[in-house]
This record gives C-alpha cells, sequence and structure tokens, in this order.
C-alpha cells in the first residue's frame, strides 16, 4: 500500500527534468491546459516535476492564473 | 526559430526587440509595465497567504521583480523557440521573479538549520509530514536512510525542504546557490532514500 505522505516526503520515482528544464516548457503547457486543449505525454516529466516541486508548482499556477485573468478580459 | 512561424503578435514583439532604435526602445518600455501588471497580479492573488502577507514593500518588490525579469528576457531572447506566445513566455519570468522574492521575503526573519529534533519530538509536535507516516518501521527506515546515506548538504536540503517546508528559493539564497541546483540536491537525496527503503523491504510503501 502506498503511503500518501512518504510518496510527497520522497517525491515521484518518474522522470523528472529539474527546475530549468520544466521552466522551459512551463509557458507551452499553461497555454493548452488555459485553452483547454488535450496534454500530450511530452508533457509527463514536466508533470511529475510539478508534483515534486512546490517552486515551481506555485509558480505555474501564478502563470496558469494570468491567462486565465487575460481570457476573461479579453471576453470583457 | 524562424519568426514566419510565430503568431503575428509575438512575431512583432520579436521583431521590435531586435531592433536598434526608438521602435526597441518603446517596445522594451511595454514590455516592462506588462512585467510590472503581471507581478502586481501575482503579489495580490497570493495576497491570502503568508507569503503575500509577508511584505510591507509589495510595490517595491513588484518593481525589482519586473526589471529583473525585463533583463532575463533580454538576455534570453535568443531562446524563445515560440512553443508559446511571446507574452506568456515573458510574463514567465515575471512570475518566477516575484514568487521568488516573496518566498524569500517570508523568511526573511527566520533561521534554516538542520535540525535533527523533529525525528524526536512527539508525534503531535512532529511536522505534519511525519505526524503521518503512521508505520513506526517505515520511520524508523527512512531516519536510519537520512543519517547513514546523505551527505551533511543534502540533509539540510531534503530536511529543510520536507520537514520544514522550506522553499527552495530561500536555500538557494542562504546557500549561494540556484533553485535548479538545490532541486538536484534534493532529488538525488529522495533517490537515494527511495533505494534504501527498498533495499530495506519497504518498497510496497512508495512504489
Amino acid at each position: 500500500m502506498k503511503d500518501l505522505d512518504l510518496q510527497r516526503i520522497l517525491g515521484s520515482e518518474h522522470s523528472d527534468p529539474g527546475c530549468d528544464e520544466a521552466g522551459e516548457l512551463m509557458d507551452a503547457y499553461c497555454e493548452l491546459v488555459a485553452r483547454g486543449d488535450p496534454v500530450s505525454d511530452q508533457f509527463d516529466a514536466f508533470v511529475t516535476h510539478m508534483r515534486n516541486c512546490d517552486a515551481c508548482r506555485e509558480d505555474m499556477e501564478g502563470l496558469l492564473a494570468m491567462l486565465r485573468d487575460e481570457e476573461k478580459s479579453r471576453q470583457g | 526559430m524562424n519568426t514566419l512561424e510565430l503568431d503575428q503578435e509575438s512575431a512583432e514583439w520579436l521583431r521590435a526587440l531586435q531592433r536598434d532604435d526608438r521602435v526597441r526602445d518603446d517596445a522594451i518600455g511595454r514590455l516592462h509595465a506588462l512585467l510590472l501588471r503581471v507581478s502586481r497580479a501575482e503579489v495580490s492573488r497570493r495576497r491570502a497567504s503568508a507569503q503575500g502577507r509577508a511584505t510591507d514593500d509589495g510595490d517595491d518588490l513588484c518593481m525589482q521583480a519586473a526589471n529583473d525579469a525585463l533583463m532575463a528576457i533580454l538576455a534570453k531572447l535568443g531562446t524563445y523557440r515560440g512553443d508559446a506566445r511571446f507574452t506568456t513566455w515573458a510574463c514567465k519570468f515575471a512570475i518566477y521573479e516575484t514568487s521568488s522574492r516573496l518566498r524569500r521575503a517570508a523568511w526573511r526573519e527566520r533561521r534554516v538549520e538542520l535540525d535533527d529534533s523533529v525525528w524526536d519530538r512527539l508525534p503531535d509536535a512532529a511536522p505534519p509530514t511525519l505526524q503521518r507516516i503512521e508505520n513506526d518501521q517505515v520511520m524508523a527506515a527512512l531516519r536510519q536512510a537520512v543519517d547513514e546515506q546523505l551527505t551533511e548538504r543534502q540533509r539540510l536540503i531534503f530536511q529543510s525542504v520536507t520537514m520544514d517546508d522550506v522553499p527552495i528559493d530561500v536555500l538557494a539564497e542562504r546557500l549561494n546557490s540556484s533553485r535548479g541546483a538545490i532541486y538536484k540536491t534534493l532529488h538525488d537525496a529522495r533517490a537515494k532514500l527511495r533505494r534504501a527503503l527498498i533495499e530495506a523491504g519497504h518498497g510496497e510503501h512508495i512504489s
């Protein structure tokens, strides 16, 4: 049985590209999500990093919030 | 990147910023205004959190974040590949500069140190992540692996991030390092600990 807190402490064993490489994909990923487009498996490692790294995940949430605000003001 | 592949607005930004005249100056001015707006919106979005409340000089922080984001964007302009719109790519830098400043401001008065007493505290005084590991044998194996497998730097980073919730941007600042380098150390430490727990027969708890 998985222990969820142990998972949080130890992170995922899946491939994790680290902050720099994940940061390069963040803008493209956020645009896909904000548009509601399907996210390809090209972003699997990026998503793993977002689960493992609180700082990058919070940045991603900030960028997504910005895109959603932008879309709202575009719609008037 | 061939600018013909970009959307019209992104191509215009790129063309303007690559010139060497007043058009570039105007584009830099507009870009800085955009970055400042995004930075202020991010501070406002986080206002409800401890990070947002921690800074009294919010507008100064936003101005510094916008300035540094602009410098990073201009330095990295050649790496823009057009995978996203130019403004999305650029605003990513503003978010990064803003959020790392907020995290550092929230921890300005707090010390970061290796505190091995976290393992010995009574359950209700231990860090929440440890309180929720109910299997004593797994906890003992984890502690043993931390003591025996990790270097002192790995222990400091691992315990600070996972048990004391110290942001990696704060560790990066205190240890004269970068977010990416601190995360790499954390990643390596976690991999060592996972291997140690599997070898100790606790693999079912982590995979």
